[in-house]
């Protein structure tokens, strides 16, 4: 990978960026202060783990059955209908109350094994056949749906559930990139304008166990995949397909069934709103008594789940720690983050890989349409400020390409480093390398002459302010001018940064959590031309060059494993290469319980508490 | 000066008690020279026209003070003044008042900060106090259904929520600006806000000192000397009118700085990077957990509180200046 | 009397509509984001948010959609329903209202029971040492922002977060019906703030008024009939005295009720103020309509109210 030379040479830039970053014009800046801060030379101060803080040891057997657990949570539930479900804490909901044909085991972020199905189709054993193009999955028979369905669970089920991710009315965000037209091998029939839902071609049902998918060009691997997803889990068209014709559907809003071991209090007509699901104030979960322990992977050993919605993240933080059977459910605030770790080590978990965030950068319009200037940015931007912002090394680490950690392909697209090209290297920013990139962009001073200014428009919540002002920062340095303007965070995404239309040049918050562990779910709704869409749009850069989305195709279509890693990450240093976004950093996320609770963290999913798994000490 | 100056002070009898026989000398004080007689004799006015007069220059004087003091600018971010988590250390040696979480110098931060409560402060209360002038004005003269309407129309503004109005603005404006780029939110529209949340109060004491006025002997005589309104208006009344706008509009300036540092703190203010008081506090909230960042929450609110301390006392003492009590200080 | 009482009543309601109408077509000048896109939730395809759009009415041309929502106030008394999770607004308020009554009405006994005393005192031992101390300490409280010393005292006395735990901290609010024990426990910090600011402001006001009352002519008859100086103080001169005080505190209460957004928000406590917050912050229009409405009503009840006492307190004013 990298010299010893160019190690030092970054070293000494990093010194230097450090110094002109810090110091603005002023005199003063590099007096340290007394306790803790300690000045950085390059790279992130590193805070070293506790024991038991990372979960990836967490034992997943011996728990203690009964008792309730009360989550708190400062935000709440967006879609329990897993049609729709595309949260990352919507699933730890649907988790566990439904069953999609595949899923991964909380320990895991990239093995995947059968969940509904009774196992994982292959070449071998005749899962996978005609080049790639026919997956053939077996359902597990006995399993029922909780009251008022109580009917046994078929194919054709699962079937309709997967089909009703195109109907309009249940606003499924992912059936386009991973089913649908814009999938590099859809299914057949997906991509007929005309087609809303119901019966499709490419999902066939010979009998009441068996499912068989037919993909227009091979894809077979990435389809697996993708169907560990929620849309993969049954449900019963005889309750659901009435109410999905309201728009929106009033399938997970008022009614909900579950095949899962838990499933959100409902009335005996399965009603659940004002029930179990309060939304705002609270939800409650409650045992599924159809529920089959032996047809299950998952021990189940809570007998109920209490969510209480709302409050201050501060304040939530301090009465998960201090109090009894309680866990938080969303972010936990930074000042919590550090007293945790300082006070209650034994209550703090660390999630890696769970996330990353980037700077978006608008490829079509505007300042950010030069190649050059987008690596500028990128060179100045000091990423460990970001890091810092975030709440440090604990939660946080520089960002250095696409694929995180975790992730199928990471370690073949550069691993923690990334990428050597010369505006990747320095995590700390790099100004000198910023000038000559705008040198190359045309700009003979190093820096923007022109007088257009450059919106930032970046969400409010948390730190969010204080990585913008980093961002800003940097754009000053190559001489632009940006224009900071802050939203509320699901505005930033539904009205600015996610419309093509309003052509905003930067959003710094931006963050992405991928769907399944292959590369595909990463960079194709983020990076791929073909997934832009007019409204809630993912790629947010609107990248479309034709080499990267034919790059994406051919990665998706290779079968072996390695190969197909690799691919991958070849597309990850294309991205890096053309600077078509800025990675700020991957995620570790901090998780927070009480005491007497043994919690156990979803590390495919932000590290989200497995409601199937979690436990009380003393129930 | 004109005739109706004597109708300033409104017991006359205090002001021929307290004019002084000087001998070899007799001369009468105008009101005016009583006035700030009385002022000047006011020990704690006196102190708090002059910490005002220091905080003006403070915030004029912002980048010398700053470097003078040896800090950083208010918007050097130094990534070493915060500890490995990303939270602000307090007090030091090279921060006298600690940082915040993005490393930035809060002393600095403080001292600039000056300007935005002062500015808004003092422009806001003088553009609520033209517009309450004007209402007032033409409410008290013309009395009537011009009266009426114009009462109505001030208890709409009382009725509908300044809250609603800087919160919908900062939300539709915050990126793009509203109106063709027109309205944008930051230092304009909260001036804007704070004139509109507060001209009511100047209206309401206008038009009372209207309808007290008008009655007077002078405007009849101004009348019957066959002066039109107009000419009563902007002759007579109007600088009557003067020395109790002055007072009440400094006893408005400490609510109005108050105002903008509660609009800061619920976060429609001023924007970002640009230090404010009152959106240090609101963002020192976060940082309240123990080891609380107490330095990031208590300087800005002590400045915040001195400032409104000092203008409360001018006021204070400029009322007392105006209409003597008899009170001893 | 009651000519003029239903004079205002009916104005009281012009009023209402009118600011109702000014924040309509605010938000429609000023959309901070469109509602159908955000009822659609992430996932809306433009089909989705089209078909929302007609179901809300959002097609609409303004003034219709305004009387269809008028409509519905008088005629049914339907505020409406939230953009963001389907609840009924009238349902939203009715579960926040509480919340906010309960520290409204709290503060206010507070800040009366502090301020007119010490007020009173304050003027009739004028020059002392005590009015001297009283007025200084009232004129610091009145000058700080009530955001700000409710942190300090979380700072220093919340029971989670605090120096000392003495009292409870932010988000501890329970209903009366819960538990009226920790209901009132977990106001304690609130009402302190809110009374401490606001009953600064009515020493000074009561102190300035009962002096100039206290210098009026038959103020000096009552002391010459021989009452005692208790019943002229009390009986005479708090009595019209006090009616600048009245107009304040209703005016002050009606605000207050209306939605203490400030104190809500410091101490977390689920009242309308927060709830009109987070639903201008969310776009969620209907209820920030509905909160609205509701301001507005108070201020106007309480302006009412406050001229009925005014004309019962002082028998120069007459309707």
């Amino acid at each position: 990978m990298r010299g010893s030379r160019s190690a030092i040479a970054a070293a000494i830039t990093g010194l230097l960026a450090v110094g002109l970053t810090a110091c603005g014009g002023s005199s003063s800046s590099s007096k340290s202060s007394a306790s803790g801060g300690s000045s950085t030379t390059s790279g992130v101060q590193s805070i070293p783990l506790k024991p038991g803080e990372n979960p990836s040891g967490q034992s997943l057997t011996g728990g203690k059955k009964g008792g309730t657990l009360t989550e708190l949570s400062n935000g709440d539930f967006e879609h329990l209908d897993p049609g729709s479900a595309y949260y990352a804490l919507d699933y730890q909901v649907v988790q566990a109350t439904d069953r999609p044909l595949f899923s991964y085991p909380p320990n895991s972020a990239s093995t995947i094994r059968p969940d509904l199905a009774t196992a994982i189709p292959t070449t071998a054993n005749g899962g996978i056949t005609d080049g790639g193009k026919t997956v053939t999955v077996h359902i597990t028979p006995g399993i029922h749906y909780s009251p008022p369905v109580n009917r046994e669970v078929t194919a054709q089920d699962v079937a309709f559930a997967l089909e009703r991710g195109a109907n309009p009315n249940v606003g499924n965000a992912y059936w386009p990139a991973y089913f649908g037209s814009a999938s590099p091998a859809p299914l057949e029939g997906s991509t007929a304008s005309s087609y809303k839902g119901g019966p499709l071609k490419g999902i066939q049902t010979p009998n009441k166990t068996t499912i068989v998918f037919h993909m227009t060009k091979p894809g077979a691997a990435t389809l697996i995949s993708a169907l560990s997803l929620p849309l993969s889990s049954p449900l019963p068209p005889e309750f659901v397909g009435p109410l999905d014709k309201h728009a929106p559907t009033t399938y997970g809003t008022n009614y909900l069934v579950a095949v899962g071991p838990y499933m959100i209090q409902a009335d005996k007509s399965g009603k659940v709103s004002g029930v179990g699901y309060n939304p705002g104030k609270n939800e409650t979960l409650v045992r599924n008594p159809n529920w089959n322990a032996k047809l299950d992977w998952r021990p189940a050993y809570l007998n109920e789940i209490k969510v209480n919605v709302g409050g201050d993240s501060t304040v939530i933080g301090q009465q998960v720690l201090k109090g009894s059977d309680q866990v938080q459910l969303d972010t936990v605030a930074q000042a919590v983050v550090k007293q945790a770790y300082q006070q209650y080590p034994a209550q703090i978990t660390f999630t890696p890989g769970s996330g990353m965030h980037y700077l978006t950068l608008d490829t079509q319009h505007g300042v950010f349409k030069n190649v050059n200037i987008r690596r500028a940015v990128y060179a100045a931007l000091d990423r460990a400020a970001i890091v810092k912002a975030r709440g440090g090394a604990l939660v946080a680490e520089p960002g250095t390409h696409f694929i995180y950690p975790g992730s199928i392909g990471y370690a073949q697209a550069g691993g923690a480093a990334g990428p050597s090209v010369a505006w990747n290297t320095n995590v700390n920013g790099n100004v000198a390398e910023a000038h000559k990139l705008m040198v190359a962009a045309g700009y003979h001073s190093g820096k923007y002459t022109g007088n257009d200014q450059t919106q930032v428009v970046y969400g409010q919540g948390g730190n969010g302010p204080a990585i913008a002002q980093i961002v800003a920062n940097a754009m000053t340095e190559i001489g632009l001018h940006p224009k900071v303007s802050g939203v509320d965070q699901s505005t930033m995404y539904s009205k600015y940064c996610g419309v093509p239309k309003q052509e905003i040049d930067s959003c710094p918050t931006a963050g992405w959590i991928r769907d399944f562990a292959d590369p595909l779910s990463i960079l194709l709704p983020t990076f791929y031309g073909p997934a832009i869409v007019p409204t809630n749009n993912s790629n947010w850069s609107q990248q479309n060059d034709p080499a990267i989305n034919s790059a994406m195709e051919k990665a998706a279509a290779i079968q072996n494993p390695a190969a197909h890693a690799q691919a991958w990450a070849n597309v990850d240093k294309m991205l890096v290469n053309d600077a078509v976004a800025v990675p700020e950093d991957f995620d570790n996320q901090p998780n927070i319980e009480s005491k007497d609770v043994a919690g156990v963290n979803m590390l495919w999913n932000e590290g989200t508490w497995d409601l199937a798994f979690t436990s009380l000490k003393n129930p | 000066m004109s005739v109706g100056a004597s109708e300033l002070l409104t017991e006359p009898d205090a002001a021929f008690e307290s004019a002084e026989i000087v001998p070899g000398e007799i001369a009468a004080r105008s009101p005016r020279q009583l006035f700030w007689r009385r002022f000047r004799a006011d020990r704690v006015a006196m102190a708090s026209a002059i910490f005002i007069i220091l905080l003006i220059l403070m915030a004029v004087f912002a980048p010398e003070i700053v470097k003078l003091l040896g800090l950083p600018g208010p918007n050097v971010q130094d990534p070493n003044a915060t500890d490995a988590f990303g939270s602000p250390l307090g007090p030091s040696a090279g921060h006298p008042f600690g940082v915040d979480a993005l490393g930035r110098d809060v002393a600095s931060r403080v001292i600039y900060g000056a300007r935005v409560s002062l500015i808004v402060g003092i422009v806001g209360t003088a553009i609520a106090t033209m517009i309450g002038v004007v209402f007032g004005l033409l409410a008290g003269f013309y009395r009537g259904w011009v009266d009426t309407g114009i009462s109505r129309i001030v208890e709409v503004f009382l009725a509908f929520p300044v809250l609603v109005l800087g919160l919908g603005i900062g939300a539709a404006c915050g990126v793009r600006g509203c109106a063709g780029g027109l309205i944008q939110p930051g230092m304009g529209t909260v001036i804007f806000i704070i004139a509109i949340a507060s001209f009511t109060y100047i209206a309401r004491i206008a038009r009372g000192q209207v309808l007290s006025l008008r009655e007077k002997e002078f405007v009849e005589a101004a009348r019957s000397l066959g002066a039109s309104n107009r000419r009563i208006l902007f002759k007579e009344l109007l600088p009557n009118l003067l020395a109790p706008l002055i007072v009440y509009s400094s006893l408005l300036i400490p609510t109005n700085i108050l105002l903008e540092a509660a609009l800061s703190y619920l976060g429609v203010g001023i924007r970002p990077p640009t230090a404010s008081w009152g959106q240090m506090i609101s963002d020192a909230s976060n940082y309240l957990s123990p080891p609380a960042a107490w330095w990031y929450m208590v300087f800005p609110g002590v400045a915040l509180l001195l400032t409104v301390l000092a203008f409360n006392l001018l006021g204070d003492g400029l009322l007392d200046a105006l209409n003597p009590r008899g009170d001893s200080r | 009397m009651t000519t003029y009482i239903i004079r205002r009543i009916l104005w009281g309601i012009v009023l209402i509509i009118l600011v109702s109408a000014l924040t309509f077509l605010f938000f429609n000048v000023f959309p901070s984001a469109d509602p159908a896109v955000l009822r659609a939730g992430r996932n809306g395809s433009p089909q989705t948010i089209a078909y929302i759009r007609h179901e809300l009415g959002l097609d609409r041309p303004v003034y219709v959609q305004f009387w269809n929502y008028m409509k519905g106030i008088f005629l049914h008394f339907n505020f409406g329903y939230s953009f963001y999770s389907g609840a009924s607004v009238l349902d939203l308020i009715k579960d926040r209202l509480p919340a906010t009554i309960s520290l409204t009405v709290g503060a206010a006994i507070f800040w009366l029971l502090m301020g007119i005393p010490i007020g009173i005192l304050s003027a009739v031992k004028r020059g002392g040492f005590l009015d001297r101390t009283a007025m200084g300490g009232a004129l610091v409280f009145v000058s700080m922002p009530t955001f700000w010393l409710g942190l300090i005292v979380l700072f220093l006395f919340a029971d989670d977060i605090g120096q000392w735990h003495v009292f409870p901290g932010a988000n501890s609010y329970v209903g009366l019906t819960v538990s009226p024990v920790d209901w009132f426990t977990s106001l304690i910090l609130p009402w302190f703030v809110l009374a401490a600011t606001s009953a600064a402001i009515y020493s000074r006001v009561l102190r300035g008024s009962l002096i100039e009352t206290m210098g009026e002519d038959y103020i000096r008859t009552a002391r010459a009939k021989g009452l005692k100086e208790n019943r002229v103080v009390w009986r005479h001169g708090v009595r019209s005295a006090i009616t600048p005080v009245v107009t304040i505190f209703g005016l002050d209460v009606g605000a207050l009720l209306g939605g203490a957004v400030i104190t809500e928000t410091v101490f977390d406590i689920p009242g309308i103020g927060r709830l009109n917050y987070d639903a201008i912050i969310h776009s969620d229009f209907p209820i920030v309509q509905g909160t609205v409405i509701l301001a507005a009503l108070f201020i106007v009840v309480a302006n009412i109210i406050v001229d009925i006492a005014y004309a019962y307190l002082d028998p120069r004013v007459r309707y």
